[in-house]
């Protein structure tokens, strides 16, 4: 009895409760620091234009109003008909680069873990290379080879450049993932009369789930935010995808803050979406994935 | 001041005096449609809404009415930030134009003010540009050097010279050729917070005389009311800067050559005269010494300005007529308590004069943009419908939508936009729109050179932020600027 009224007794002074105190604090602190833009995006959002602009900031608007929300999401405005068709296309060109990005991404990740070929670490390193240099530098001369493919002012070209620039970082996230699944498991499966690719699809897919869905979640993530090629590579309007389309907020002598942090709120929406859905294969495939046992 | 080698100085002057002899010689020729001598508000009231003109037909004759061909154009576009009236105005151009040239496969391309030179100049690397580009005034002089624009003058669509102003036309000028043609020109206004004024012990109706009350008025604000005096605008790379510190350095008697004076030549650098220095003493007077300048004037651009001047925050600034129908727009979506701040910003402010130097010199930057055609080869698909280009521009340029175009933030670019009946209007309904008209006659354009983007973009903010952050005295950054200006005016670069 003693000894568990000891074991229950609280620790006064120790030093491990200022410690985790000290904690607490830093997360609420990162808490704060993370959500705080947030909250503040989304209340700039439901401000009137005027209201955005004072100062000292109304912290919580004086006359709350969901216009800006409005008129992006009414297709009887060109404001509304712009930002729907560059969500779409942002959408279209995020989901065609995933989707092909895993396709590659899969069996070349695949073939780096399991087989031996001459030349196999070179080239590994070889795909890693271009994630050495700073995107910008690409910029022209890709710019100059879509437009010897005639791809200029198509999504394809988007496309095409943003796997350019995932593939190497989900090949290198899948082979670690891959490098972990114990090849034993596929011997038993040949030895039961499974093919290696019936193998592959049957035992090595599943195990590597969460390795494909961050490669998955990266690629569109990746996709969704990128401004500067698309902002290069696109002419016209009906092509345009939504990080460049938020430009338009802002004007020569002035901006449409409530108009901007709207569509930046509504931008947003589908990667927080996403990641929650699959927070825990992300994390889980970033934690296997980087150590070989 | 700072010498340039000589052979470039002849051939600059060359150039420049010859450009003048023919604008001299062709205004002799005939007398121009607005007697830009007589320029005042009274004038510009007096010849509003005396002419009529169809742009149609006007417009047929260059290229007719029924022509078959494809177009592609890049201009700076209005958005969402945008008065209502200017985007309304934009939308009924695009469609005005559909329905005259119905044959016409219009594919125009907005881009926002910050991206536009960036993007063009990326796809003329990869001959990918637009046939017709809107460019801002820097942007004519600058491309026509590089050989990318085809040469177009007014006469081309069916205008005269004379019906637009001379330094405007000096802007679309290399080498005695013609690239170009304005599609509207602004001069900028000093615009202050009577209610700050009043409260702060000054004459809430009275401007500031010069740029030195200018300083001090900013430091009686800051000091009495705790808020910033002048929104000084010292960002790298935007055009907001030039626009905002060169009144003041033309002002004090400096310059960056000697393009304020009546017949420039571009020979001399005097970024780094007594005067100039004057000029950036007074940024650095109100930046450092007096803290009476926002804190993060080193990376505001004038949108910056606008929110701190209209929640009573700022005293002064200088600024586009525009902003006015900005805060009306502002008004209109606001509601309840927010509607009633709105209008007392608006019932405060005042529109005046840029003020003057210490010698009673007055300018501002002649600022607006150009029209221009490319060169086939820098076209995607390499070729230039040309009629369909001169169609297009001929459209644009014309008396009624170069006002339209310009309605809220600037002027046309054809002269004879004034005598519009929309112009009538536009002195009705916009307050404060004779006092920027006022300044056009003070316009300086800047240096017609290609060498001008990077000084005004880079070398001026530099010299600013240098002095600001106290990284150099003034007297230093001024020197830099001045070296840094010799180097690329002789073939180097920063």
């Amino acid at each position: 009895m003693t000894s568990m009224t000891n074991r229950v007794a609280p620790r006064k002074g120790k030093p491990l409760d200022v410690w985790r105190w000290v904690g607490r604090i830093f997360l609420v602190l990162m808490l704060l620091y993370t959500a705080v833009p947030m909250i503040w995006m989304l209340l700039t959002s439901i401000k009137s234009g005027f209201a955005a602009m004072q100062f000292p900031p109304q912290w919580w608007p004086n006359e709350p109003t969901l216009a800006s929300y409005q008129r992006l999401l009414d297709p009887t405005n060109s404001v509304g008909q712009d930002f729907l068709r560059f969500f779409w296309n942002s959408l279209f060109v995020s989901t065609a680069t995933t989707i092909l990005a895993v396709i590659v991404a899969v069996p070349a990740a695949y073939a780096f873990s399991r087989f031996e070929f001459p030349g196999r670490n070179f080239l590994f390193f070889a795909v890693l290379l271009r994630n050495m240099f700073p995107a910008v530098i690409f910029l022209v001369p890709l710019f100059i080879l879509m437009r010897l493919l005639g791809l200029v002012n198509t999504h394809g070209s988007l496309i095409l450049t943003y796997l350019t620039f995932g593939l190497p970082l989900a090949i290198w996230l899948l082979k670690g993932f891959y490098d972990n699944i114990p090849y034993q498991l596929e011997q038993a499966a040949r030895i039961d009369g499974a093919t290696r690719f019936k193998a592959f699809m049957l035992i090595v897919m599943p195990l590597s789930a969460p390795g494909i869905i961050a490669t998955a979640i990266y690629s569109f993530i990746g996709a969704w935010n990128e401004y500067i090629f698309a902002y290069t590579f696109l002419n016209r309007n009906d092509k345009l995808t939504l990080p460049v389309g938020i430009q338009r907020f802002f004007s020569e002598n002035t901006t449409d803050f409530p108009g901007l942090m709207a569509a930046s709120f509504m931008m947003s929406l589908p990667v927080v979406v996403l990641f929650l859905l699959l927070q825990r294969y992300f994390v889980r495939a970033l934690t296997e994935g980087a150590v070989k046992h | 001041m700072t010498r340039i080698p000589l052979a470039g100085t002849v051939l600059r002057g060359a150039v420049s005096t010859a450009l003048i002899a023919s604008l001299m010689s062709v205004s002799a020729r005939a007398a121009p449609p607005v007697d830009v001598s007589k320029w005042s508000s009274e004038y510009v009231r007096s010849i509003a809404g005396t002419k009529d003109f169809d742009t149609a037909a006007d417009c047929a004759k260059v290229t007719p009415l029924d022509y078959k061909g494809r177009l592609t154009f890049w201009y700076q576009g209005v958005f969402e930030g945008d008065p209502d009236l200017l985007r309304q105005y934009y939308k009924d151009f695009f469609a005005t134009f559909r329905k005259t040239y119905p044959n016409i496969q219009l594919e125009e391309q907005a881009l926002t003010y910050n991206d536009l030179l960036d993007k063009f100049r990326t796809a003329l690397l990869g001959n990918a540009g637009p046939m017709v580009v809107r460019l801002q005034i820097l942007g004519g002089v600058e491309f026509a050097s590089k050989g990318y624009l085809q040469e177009l003058k007014p006469e081309d669509v069916g205008y005269s010279t004379e019906d637009f102003w001379p330094g405007a036309m000096k802007s679309d000028t290399w080498k005695s050729k013609t690239y170009g043609i304005p599609t509207n020109n602004e001069t900028m206004a000093f615009i202050w917070n009577a209610d700050v004024f009043k409260r702060a012990g000054l004459d809430p109706e009275k401007a500031p005389a010069t740029w030195d009350d200018v300083v001090k008025y900013s430091k009686q604000i800051h000091d009495k009311l705790g808020i910033s005096g002048y929104g000084l605008v010292a960002r790298k790379n935007a055009g907001n800067t030039p626009y905002r510190f060169l009144p003041q350095l033309w002002g004090y008697g400096g310059g960056v050559f000697d393009e304020a004076t009546q017949h420039p030549t571009y020979g001399q650098i005097e970024l780094n005269s007594a005067a100039s220095k004057q000029a950036l003493q007074a940024s650095y007077d109100m930046y450092v010494r007096d803290k009476s300048v926002p804190v993060s004037a080193l990376t505001n651009q004038q949108a910056d300005n606008q929110p701190l001047f209209l929640a009573g925050q700022l005293g002064m600034m200088i600024s586009h007529p525009s902003d006015y129908d900005v805060m009306q727009d502002l008004k209109k979506k606001a509601t309840g308590s927010d509607l009633l701040k709105a209008q007392t910003a608006i019932d405060n402010m005042r529109y005046g004069l840029i003020p003057t130097g210490p010698d009673g010199k007055r300018a501002v930057v002649f600022g607006g943009s150009n029209i221009h055609i490319l060169k086939p080869e820098y076209v995607d698909g390499g070729k230039v419908d040309q009629a369909a280009a001169k169609a297009l521009i001929c459209f644009w340029t014309g008396p009624e939508w170069s006002l339209k175009m310009a309605y809220a933030g600037s002027n046309p670019g054809n002269l004879n936009g004034f005598k519009t009946k929309w112009m009538k209007e536009r002195l009705e309904t916009t307050k404060f729109l004779d006092v920027s008209t006022s300044m056009l006659p003070y316009g300086v354009p800047f240096p017609a050179i290609p060498e001008t983007p990077e000084i005004m973009n880079i070398v001026v903010p530099d010299m600013l932020q240098n002095a600001l952050t106290g990284t150099m005295t003034v007297n230093q950054a001024a020197e830099d600027a001045a070296k840094k200006v010799k180097s690329i005016m002789t073939g180097g670069s920063l």
